[in-house]
């Protein structure tokens, strides 16, 4: 069987978007273009409210992905297992084509146990093998600078993760609102992030959340999305290729 | 979706819809991040039955049940007994039964018997992961509320296959106070070490106060800081060698540390006897630890006389 790429992305966020194109239908975007948008709210104290979580869980299904809300210290262990029932799931799926293919209409659910067992270990060895590539979208704006500690955490957590994984594996930062667009890339695509890198040098003040335009920003990073030569430069860099100094990101961004 | 769809409470009786086995659920046994389990019966035996939030990882825990082969005297997990879906509310619900192990947590146990205990359990669970080790696995979940400890016999048994990943694999479900990717110690790739690094962290784990322990690790998770609760326990302190030697992934199999922790077990019995004749607890306890020494004796033997 092919092994499939799995691209996901990846939103940490706490609370509503604010500006632009509305998330959800921004995610259903990502869906269409191949790509599973997963969400995870970040809560302190206070509870999300009512508004803030029904996005997220909207935001998520729109995107074919999962979501949680949770408090930062559960966030890194969130992002782990978030992305990989996500990767499970999309396995799943298109082992459930497969299999209708082979067998007409049955579909996984119909099979005896046993035989589900067998297609079971089947998945979790494609999840294994498969490529990855994952954007963690990170919201920067005032609220969440409490909570980024944590997110760095996380971020480098999981990228330990991926770097285990016997497939190709690679991630980017991303984070929002952006300097100048409506997002920055932090961290261009890699398989190892260091443990040191700063996300909270650069927290946006303004009361600005432009969610749903930041995720369609993102998906502009997947190769496989073909996009004009411009945009492509912008986004596509490798790490190597540029400096993970703030300052010359900004000088960068000057000449964009 | 949520990722964190709770389980539907089991029907009181139920039957399989494929193997049309029938269990009447007797209690909960108790419940982790992936699933519930149950004592039951089925045919007049006492089952664990297992339902989970997540049909193909349960499927997963069969499979790895499935493909560790238990050995006749070491028993290493609960034998499996049956998979099947049940329905609740119409919907059909993955389920499997295995052996129910009758007996008590690892962190309660030994909260319960005394720390002492905690070096010879830990020996227990080395000879476990030999095996498990040898034929390829490594358990990945390995944390005080993945064993328990037997009646009886006082066995350590692994509960929990959700994590046991083949070698050279990603494991496949780990807790991050156990996880040597969460205390910065490397990377979470499946190899002897890594389940030999959360071993030590278990055994620091046991033999440290609660209190001690939040104190300790509030501002991180290092090695470092691992270190520094050995060196100011005088009950882990006689086991530094060992310790530290898991925690910085040295050693490649099971069956090295054992022994190493096995020559500190003795040498700690040998000199440390007199001072700990005062405590009582030592004394009540000592008959009981002699006793399960003496049924460890196939491992302990030699060291010991
Ligand atoms: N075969 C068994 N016999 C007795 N108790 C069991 C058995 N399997 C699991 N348990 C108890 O149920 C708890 C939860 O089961 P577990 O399989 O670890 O669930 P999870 O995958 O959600 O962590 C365990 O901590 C253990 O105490
Ligand atoms: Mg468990």
């Amino acid at each position: 069987m092919k092994q499939p790429t799995l691209r996901q992305i990846l939103l940490v966020t706490d609370g509503c978007s604010n500006a632009g194109i509305s998330p959800v239908a921004a995610a259903s975007l990502a869906r269409e273009q191949g790509i599973t948008v997963n969400v995870i709210g970040v809560i302190d104290r206070h509870e999300m409210g009512e508004q803030g979580e029904r996005e997220i869980r909207e935001i998520a299904e729109a995107g074919g992905g999962l979501s949680d809300i949770v408090y930062p210290t559960q966030l890194a262990q969130t992002v782990q297992m978030l992305t990989r029932k996500a990767m499970t799931r999309t396995i799943h799926q298109v082992v459930n084509k497969e299999l209708k293919d082979i067998l007409g209409d049955s579909t996984l659910e119909r099979l005896e146990p046993e035989k589900r067992v067998q297609v079971a270990g089947m998945v979790d060895e494609l999840g294994e093998r498969s490529s990855m590539e994952v954007v963690m979208l990170v919201d920067t704006s005032a609220s969440m600078k409490t909570k980024l500690p944590a997110v760095q955490q996380a971020i480098h957590d999981f990228s330990i993760s991926l770097r285990s994984r016997s497939g190709e594996s690679r991630m980017a930062v991303c984070s929002f609102p952006g300097k100048h667009q409506h997002l920055d890339v932090r961290i261009p695509w890699t398989d190892q992030v260091e443990k040191a890198h700063q996300l909270t040098g650069s927290l946006a003040v303004s009361g600005i959340t432009p969610t749903g335009p930041a995720i369609v920003e993102a998906i502009a990073l997947f190769e496989h999305v073909s996009l004009p030569a411009p945009l492509a430069d912008r986004y596509r860099r490798e790490s190597g290729q540029r400096a993970e100094d703030d300052s010359e990101g900004y000088l960068e961004d000057h000449v964009f | 979706m949520y990722s964190k769809s709770a389980f539907p409470p089991l029907p009181r009786e139920f039957s399989g819809r494929w193997n049309h086995k029938r269990y009447s659920v007797i209690r909960p046994l108790g419940q982790g991040a992936n699933g519930a389990v149950y004592l039951a019966t089925q045919a007049g035996r006492k089952l664990a039955v297992k339902i989970g939030t997540d049909p193909l990882d349960l499927l997963m825990e069969v499979n790895m049940l499935k493909s560790v082969q238990q050995v006749r005297d070491v028993k290493i997990g609960p034998l499996l007994c049956d998979v099947d879906d049940l329905l609740i509310d119409g919907k059909p619900c993955t389920f499997y039964s295995m052996e129910y192990l009758e007996g008590e947590r690892l962190d309660r146990y030994a909260g319960r018997v005394g720390r002492e205990w905690v070096p010879v359990l830990a020996v227990q669970l080395l000879t476990r992961l030999e095996i498990l080790h040898a034929q390829g696995w490594v358990f990945g979940d390995l944390k005080p509320e993945n064993v328990i400890v037997t009646h009886g016999d006082k066995q350590v048994r692994l509960v929990d296959f959700g994590g046991v990943t083949k070698k050279g694999n990603a494991v496949r479900q780990f807790t991050e106070e156990y996880d040597r990717g969460g205390w910065q110690a490397g990377d979470r790739r499946a190899e002897a070490s890594y389940d030999l690094f959360s071993l030590a962290v278990i055994t620091i784990r046991l033999m440290t106060p609660d209190e001690q322990w939040k104190k300790f690790t509030r501002e991180g998770r290092t090695v470092a800081r691992l270190c520094d609760i050995i060196r100011e326990n005088d009950g882990l302190y006689p086991y530094r060698m060992p310790l530290l030697k898991a925690l910085q992934g040295i050693y490649k199999d099971a069956a090295a540390m054992k022994r190493d922790m096995v020559t500190a077990i003795r040498l700690r019995s040998s000199s440390g006897r007199k001072k700990e004749r005062g405590s009582a607890a030592g004394m009540v306890l000592g008959g009981l630890f002699v006793a399960s020494l003496l049924t460890l004796a196939g491992t302990l033997y030699c060291f010991w006389f």
